[in-house]
């Protein structure tokens, strides 16, 4: 069953001429991780928060087409509703910081207040969630005086403890380092595993080729290539659009120019598909 | 990192466990005392019979009084001596100095000025000497203060040390690259354009994804808000509170009926 | 009912976020100028930001709680003066919704009306609870007209006609060129140019 379903949706921004997103057609299915990859401007964003009901209601501006996601139309339910039934995590991770709670264990609670949750049954959720999320040796610090990895992790946790049926992430790690991108991927690749339905904005082609079932290519707010990863990651197309392609994918075209690969065998996007193809080379 | 921002001491005693609405009233009733009763000596004697023995009850005793001085002492020498040279209605010479008269009239009304300053202070002091300001503020939302106004309080709190930390880093930036922050009048303004400019647009910068994070967390949701934080209170502590607002209304009446019946 | 659409008019998710950058821009500005010993405070900048941006009610509530944090923070001094805070928002809003925000020489017509009010409110306080004299500099002003002969009002209110437009004026000022970079919030008009209306 279709989670998300936006039929021949245009978008333009106040005042702006040209469409942020055109003619965009995409159904996601419940339990389905889908990857988001475009430059930037592509529209990336723009399609995060029309997922989660902030165009049209926080950014205004003319939406036409039909949104449906989650048994509802966002652009007529109010933002309150959209976000119980879509958590939204972005980029940088201090300005997710409520800044009203002095700790984060009370900033993962935040929400749950504003949604009236009792109190135990509060504390049981942060609890889990603190847990699930590795964030529990925290608990007590101010969530100003964290790392940006360990902060993003908390937004996480604050947007997952209101269990929103799906999450939609719009770049969660482009600016954190090395080690905090790593802790927030493994963060992301459990919830998928567990079937919860994502939708990511991403640079890392590489990661979302392990993990990814479909990746959606944008490219000037129009849908360029939708399919498998193995499919987009490999499509000559991309790089055209400014995308990168997979780092495995650029060996093997070498590769196959130094008679390396076998003619007419895939291109890998991961790293098992591409030692698997050496092997059938390389005895 | 930032500096301590708030005048709260953590510790355990008898003040602090008290509920933060009763010691809010404690502070408005005492101050309605202090400025709407006559006697020239009550002020200073609430503040050394009342709440000087309260911040020692509250183990807070040495920073209150620390405070108090550091907040009024300039303020209490300015007073006193513009006040007992300058003051209108100063009749009765006390000694002169060069030109100017010291006057018993502008000595006493510096005197009952200051000594209800000092409760006013003092009683705030007390009060926010023994309550973390998150705790005062979600009682208040408890009690029906609306969200927004506590919300905007406790991110305020936390927002200023990180402004300042900006604001040091923007100087030491500036003065690094040869500004001059001191000197004479036109440089001291000089030096400020280049410090407001950065600070106000970085801060601002923020806001939309900052209101956008809030609304994820769905603040707006027009539900009743629950809270994490359970904030002690007794039925002994509202009959307090009520007794304190009561003596703080006879008092205003008691003032009102006097002006009333010296007029007649 | 009008009144209660125009209060809520002020307050959208932004203006709520706004309010206490705002208020930690005039404390941590005020200290500093404070620090530097300039003649003015230019401790409402956020205030004046406010008020013209997102509306009279907002900016008076923006004055408001920075008195209160101030108190809360620096000098329970603070509180007894919020009134005058909340007035310089208020007016500073309805010079906006005037138009007086679309401009730089506009601006400065917006300052001077913000401290006349500021003074008309900040006397009776600075009379009736200080007995005239605060520990701000202003106060060999007080005193002078004091010795010349006028009564305690006329005399403080004097000081504060004569102080405080300059403050407000380059309150104002620096409030507006900021509030150039925003968009979105709930009063955008007023400080667009003449030309977008």
């Amino acid at each position: 069953m279709a989670v998300i379903e936006l039929k021949n949706l245009t978008y333009h921004y106040p005042l702006s001429e040209t469409p942020a997103l055109q003619s965009i057609d995409l159904e996601v299915e419940e339990g389905e991780f889908l990857a988001i990859v475009g430059a930037n401007g592509a529209g990336k964003s723009t399609l995060c928060y029309t997922i989660s009901g902030f165009i049209p209601h926080f950014f205004k501006g003319e939406l036409a087409g039909s949104v449906n996601v989650a048994g509802m139309d966002p652009t007529k339910a109010n933002l309150g509703t959209c976000v119980q039934k879509v958590g939204l995590v972005f980029q940088n991770p201090f300005n997710q910081i409520s800044g009203s709670k002095f700790t984060v264990y009370e900033e993962i609670a935040f929400g749950l207040e504003n949604l009236g949750v009792d109190p135990q049954e509060m504390r049981e959720r942060v609890d889990e969630i603190i847990r699930r999320t590795r964030i529990a040796d925290l608990r007590d610090r101010s969530p100003y005086a964290l790392s940006g990895g360990q902060q993003q992790r908390v937004a996480l946790a604050s947007i997952l403890v209101m269990k929103p049926q799906i999450l939609v992430l719009d770049e969660p790690t482009s600016q954190l380092d090395p080690i905090g991108s790593q802790e927030v991927f493994q963060v992301i690749k459990e919830m998928a595993l567990q079937g919860m339905t994502i939708v990511m904005a991403e640079h890392k082609v590489e990661w979302l080729a392990e993990y990814a079932d479909r990746v959606l290519a944008l490219s000037a707010g129009q849908i360029i290539k939708l399919g498998t990863p193995q499919e987009v990651f490999s499509s000559s197309e991309l790089p055209k659009h400014g995308v990168g392609i997979s780092r495995y994918t650029q060996v093997a075209r070498r590769a196959l120019q130094e008679n390396l690969w076998l003619e007419g065998r895939r291109m890998p996007v991961t790293l098992d598909e591409s030692i698997e193809g050496f092997r059938e080379i390389i005895p | 990192m930032p500096e301590r921002m708030s005048f709260f001491i953590p510790r355990e005693s008898r003040i602090h466990s008290l509920n933060p609405l009763t010691k809010l009233t404690l502070a408005f009733s005492l101050i309605i005392i202090a400025f709407f009763c006559p006697g020239l000596f009550l002020p200073i004697t609430i503040n050394f019979l009342v709440l000087v023995p309260l911040s020692f009850l509250g183990k807070v005793g040495k920073e209150f009084i620390q405070t108090s001085i550091r907040l009024l002492l300039p303020l209490f020498a300015f007073l006193f001596v513009m006040q007992s040279l300058f003051y209108p209605g100063g009749k009765t010479e006390l000694f002169g100095i060069w030109i100017f008269s010291v006057t018993s009239e502008g000595v006493v009304f510096a005197f009952r000025t200051a000594t209800r300053i000092l409760v006013m202070v003092s009683s705030f002091l007390l009060l926010l000497l023994t309550t973390h300001p998150s705790a005062l503020m979600s009682d208040l939302a408890r009690r029906g203060v609306p969200a927004s106004l506590s919300f905007i309080i406790t991110s305020t709190l936390q927002i200023i040390p990180q402004m300042q930390a900006k604001a040091a880093t923007i100087q030491d930036a500036q003065r690094s690259r040869g500004l001059d922050t001191g000197g004479n009048l036109i440089n001291r303004i000089r030096s400020l354009l280049p410090l407001v400019g950065p600070l106000v647009f970085s801060s601002l910068v923020d806001v939309e994804e900052r209101a956008i994070a809030i609304e994820a967390r769905a603040f707006t949701l027009p539900v009743e808000k629950t809270s994490l934080v359970e904030i002690p209170d007794s039925p002994a502590e509202a009959i307090l509170r009520w007794f304190l607002a009561a003596v703080a209304i006879i008092t205003i009446g008691y003032r009102i009926w006097l002006s009333l019946s010296s007029r007649i | 009912m009008k009144l209660i659409d125009s209060i809520k008019r002020d307050f959208n998710t932004m203006t709520l976020v706004m309010i206490p950058v705002a208020i930690a821009i005039n404390v941590v500005i005020g200290q500093i100028v404070s620090l530097l010993k300039l003649p003015v405070y230019l401790d409402s900048i956020g205030t004046v930001l406010v008020a013209a941006i997102c509306g009279p009610w907002a900016g008076a509530l923006t004055g408001t709680l920075s008195n209160i944090i101030w108190g809360l923070l620096i000098d329970p001094n603070a509180f007894p003066w919020f009134p005058v805070a909340l007035v310089i928002g208020f007016v500073a809003g309805w010079c906006a919704v005037g138009g007086l925000f679309r401009a730089w020489w506009k601006v400065i017509i917006a300052g001077i009306l913000v401290s006349l009010a500021a003074a008309a409110i900040s006397s009776p306080i600075q009379v009736y609870l200080y007995g005239g004299i605060t520990a701000s500099g202003s106060s060999f002003i007080t005193a002078f007209l004091l010795q010349s002969g006028r009564d305690l009002m006329t005399a403080v209110l004097s000081t504060n006609f004569l102080v405080e437009p300059i403050d407000k004026i380059a309150t104002c000022l620096l409030a507006f060129v900021s509030a150039r970079y925003l968009a979105r919030f709930p009063r955008p008009e007023n400080i667009m140019g003449s030309s977008s209306r």
